[in-house]
């Protein structure tokens, strides 16, 4: 026992001095009066909290999130529900291809959005070669262009603990589900979704909080019509040199993406709690 | 008893097929649209390319002229080993730590380790700068190491918490029933057994590392400068066609390394925990 | 701080050996600050080699807006994290009246004669002029006569706007006020006007993502500075400037030595270098495009004037009084964007 504490110390000492604490100092300086930080008070959290446009953009961000899970859910199941009934070599193929966008860097695959959804992109280009539209599509600058990049970007992070958790559910659970008559839709919304839920429910989480934070994205992509959170404390923090305000949005964000991903894993775990079949493995 | 009309089960291929589908083509398109934008021959980053070449990766490789990629590049490779380096072996030990504490205790370490994956990046890089600089730091690469460290070692305590949880306990147990102390058990029964874990582990906090972007976006600056920061620049405003190039030569690496990390640990199966 | 002081704080908290190149290097160099883009480019193609073929100093430059230096150099307290400044009048003042800058003395400087006495004083040097108005795209949009026309078809349709985090930004919207009303402490007109144009407009940016938006097609008329214009087309883009009716807006870049900085010498060697005649007429040439301040340095054509003293005529703006609005015009400019 006394091992294993000596084992986590270390980190833990480093998590409390270079994690915690400047978390908690962060916290300290929202409580800042003023910018040039000389005395306490809630000014910054009133100037924030009161504001309307404020809670506008808090809302706005955590749609965006909520967004790109809903998108990444519509596509990556499917992809999940595929490699569940992959043969083992298409599987380590397919989990390559999944792994793949995750190790080449973020800017890289921003970069990729904005040529294929610009004015002269990729996407406008097929639009308008095939006749489908008189106009080029306006997707850069728009949420809905903002969102399938960010569903590509993000995919991956779903699908790891759900792949994870796909493969371990018990082929027979779902023999025993046809044989009774059920079809594959029924199946799938009774049996494999809840079964997956505590893997959905991870993958959500990352899904959601990486989306809300995608700084670079949203304003590559985004473009400046489009304020999130993010923004907001980059521009707080790095351009005005407002650090008690930026402080105030930070913590804002932390707390609001924390409130969400709680509600996502309490309902993972209700949903998993509907389904008492055992899973091997 | 009888089946389900085929209708069913037709449409849920049909419509499951189709999705999955768009997801794969959404997952690896944009990764061959770069590739093949890099290999322009004008000077727009567009797609098609207008002309096939080589010469932007030509201009990247020049030493003299591409000099503040190569090191921005240098500077992230550095912070990245250094921050992967330290993450796995404080990471490792503490999952193997957490490993022996049972019940509420453990999930309880564990999410606590493993909460800077779901809290934003911006906050903490945010934090880690107003935390600096009130204690008088300069920025510098020790500093962004220091930074990255944090927030890469979950992937560590992933994959070597998941080995740890799939050890067979009848093995360590066999080993001091033999007579084995503890450290030798350790070294020569455990260890082995979760080193892919370890090796996994090691490599995602590795490419985290050089993907970070929040963290970088706070803490560098001209002497520390990042490469996903100076590629950003490149993107935006300076409209360097070698970004293209560089990205070209990431998704090259990213490949080749997970082919290495595949066949060495059976990655796949790491991850997937 | 210290390299004994840093290493011992270090030694408590790292468990490996760090390895002496992440030490930064101080003798011999010197750290600028510089906007992105053109200029850190030109800076890296000219400046950096001859200061370090004349005087053996190394040039690092740290790329950033004029106000993005203030804040760095705020958010710092009191560790700047470079030696020189290049700034805006905007943020100038602000540096003047935060006390950030060492005191100038231009006699250090070989090169003092050269320059415009107005340019010179104790704060620090201009090293370049900076020309603000309309760009525009020849193949797809006719040539604007003034910002007015940026609110009109065709141009509105394809217009890129950014907001006041630049200086070029900033003066931009101010003119754009002065036509509908308002005046350099007075935005609120063209706020109502971008806003009632807004579902028509093309793009609105980041100033660093202007460039890429051009380029892309995204917009093909926007405000912007001499230089972008000249870069832009140096990629191949169709772009060309266009004097607003109303008269171009004009401001000096001065460079200003950082309170607290250990390479006080190197810097006034590098601004020496930066204000003499080779870097002077170096920069002026395609594809920088800079206005140069030095006399003994003619002009060239492609400017949109003869000679310094013409810049006189163009339009210019009182940053002391533009100051203190600027945060608060920020954030304003998020609200009205923000749909």
């Amino acid at each position: 026992m006394r091992l294993a504490w000596g084992l986590v110390a270390p980190l833990g000492l480093a998590y409390a001095a270079f994690f915690l604490a400047p978390l908690l100092i962060l916290g300290v300086v929202s409580f800042y009066q003023d910018e040039a930080m000389t005395e306490f008070g809630t000014a910054q959290w009133r100037r924030f909290l009161l504001d309307q446009f404020h809670w506008k953009v808090i809302g706005d961000t955590l749609l965006l999130g909520l967004k790109t899970v809903a998108a990444t859910l519509l596509l990556g199941l499917p992809l999940a529900l595929v490699y569940r009934a992959a043969s083992a070599r298409w599987q380590r193929v397919l989990l390559f291809i999944v792994v793949m966008p995750l190790l080449t860097s973020v800017v890289v695959r921003t970069f990729a959005w904005i040529v294929i959804l610009g004015r002269e992109g990729l996407v406008n280009r097929l639009v308008l070669d095939l006749g489908l539209a008189a106009e080029p599509l306006r997707l850069l600058q728009t949420e809905l262009g903002l969102v399938i990049s960010l569903t590509q970007i993000e995919m991956p992070l779903l699908l790891l603990p759900v792949l994870a958790v796909m493969v371990r559910i018990d082929p027979n659970v779902l023999d025993a589900s046809a044989s009774l008559g059920a079809s594959r839709w029924r199946t799938l919304f009774r049996v494999i979704l809840p079964l997956a839920a505590p893997g959905i429910a991870a993958g959500c989480a990352l899904v959601f909080a990486s989306a809300t934070t995608a700084f670079i994205s949203q304003s590559v992509i985004g473009g400046s019509r489009l304020v999130y959170l993010p923004a907001m404390i980059w521009q707080q923090a790095m351009v005005v040199a407002h650090w008690p305000f930026a402080a105030t949005a930070a913590i804002s964000l932390l707390l609001s993406v924390s409130a969400v991903i709680a509600v996502i894993a309490t309902a993972g775990r209700i949903a998993a709690g509907r389904v008492e079949a055992p899973t091997h493995g | 008893m009888a089946r389900r009309p085929n209708l069913g089960a037709a449409s849920y291929v049909l419509v499951v097929g189709l999705l999955a589908a768009l997801a794969l083509l959404i997952l690896v398109g944009p990764v061959l649209v770069v590739l093949a934008t890099s290999l322009t021959d004008s000077r727009a980053i567009r797609f098609p390319p207008q002309g096939l070449s080589l010469r932007w990766y030509e201009l990247l490789l020049d030493t003299v002229r591409s000099r503040p990629i190569h090191r921005a590049a240098g500077n992230t490779l550095q912070v990245a080993a250094l921050a992967a380096g330290l993450a796995t072996l404080l990471g490792t030990a503490a999952a193997i730590g957490i490993s022996t504490l049972r019940g509420r205790l453990g999930r309880l370490m564990d999410a606590f380790f493993l909460s800077p994956l779901v809290l934003p990046g911006l906050a903490f890089g945010l934090a880690a700068l107003v935390y600096f600089t009130l204690l008088r730091l300069r920025p510098s690469l020790e500093l962004l190491v220091i930074g990255h460290f944090i927030v890469i070692t979950p992937f560590v305590l992933r994959t070597v918490g998941a080995s740890m949880s799939q050890l067979d306990p009848a093995l360590p147990e066999a080993s001091r029933s033999l007579g084995a102390g503890p450290w030798r058990t350790f070294r020569r029964v455990t260890l082995p057994l979760i080193a892919p874990g370890i090796a996994a582990g090691g490599f995602l906090a590795f490419m985290a590392s050089v993907d970070n972007v929040p963290v970088s976006l706070f803490l560098s600056s001209a002497r520390t400068d990042m490469l996903p920061i100076r590629m950003w620049g490149m993107m935006e405003s300076t409209l360097d066609v070698r970004v293209a190039a560089v990205s070209g030569l990431l998704i090259l690496a990213a490949f080749l390394l997970m082919l290495v990390m595949e066949r060495l640990t059976g990655l796949t199966r790491r991850i997937r925990g | 701080m210290s390299m004994n002081r840093r290493r011992a704080l270090f030694g408590a908290a790292s468990l490996l050996a760090l390895p002496a190149p992440l030490r930064a290097q101080t003798r011999g160099s010197v750290t600028t600050a510089i906007y992105p883009g053109a200029w850190e480019e030109a800076f890296r193609d000219h400046v950096a080699p001859f200061l370090k073929r004349q005087s053996g100093v190394d040039l690092e430059m740290q790329p950033l807006f004029a106000v993005d230096q203030i804040a760095k150099f705020s958010a710092s307290r009191g560790v700047p994290p470079f030696d020189v400044f290049v700034l805006d009048p905007g943020p100038r003042i602000t540096g003047i009246e935060r006390g950030m800058f060492d005191k100038f003395d231009a006699s250090r400087l070989s090169n003092q004669a050269l320059l415009p006495s107005m340019l010179v004083d104790g704060w620090g040097v201009g090293c370049a002029a900076q020309v603000v108005g309309i760009a525009y795209n020849p193949k797809r949009v006719p040539k604007p006569s003034g910002y007015a026309d940026l609110f009109k078809e065709p141009w509105v349709s394809k217009l890129g706007l950014t907001g006041f985090g630049t200086t070029f930004g900033t003066v931009s919207l101010i003119e754009i006020a002065k036509i509908f009303g308002g005046s350099e402490v007075n935005i609120e007109p063209a706020l109502v006007e971008l806003k009632k144009a807004l579902p028509k407009i093309a793009a609105v940016g980041a100033p660093a993502a202007m460039p890429g938006l051009f380029q892309q097609g995204q917009c093909a008329v926007m405000y912007t500075n001499t230089q972008t214009v000249t870069t832009l087309k140096d990629r191949g883009v169709d772009i060309e400037f266009a004097v607003p009716e109303t008269g171009a807006s004009a401001f000096f870049t001065t460079m200003h030595i950082a309170k607290g900085s250990e390479n006080v010498a190197n810097a006034y060697k590098y601004i020496d270098t930066t204000v003499g005649r080779d870097i002077q007429t170096a920069l002026q040439k395609p594809p920088y495009n800079f206005v140069p301040v030095n006399k003994d340095v003619p002009l060239l054509s492609g400017l949109p004037m003869k000679s310094l003293d013409d810049m006189t005529k163009f339009v210019t703006h009182d940053w002391a009084k533009i100051n203190p609005l600027r945060a608060a015009w920020i954030e304003k400019f998020n609200r009205e964007m923000a749909k």
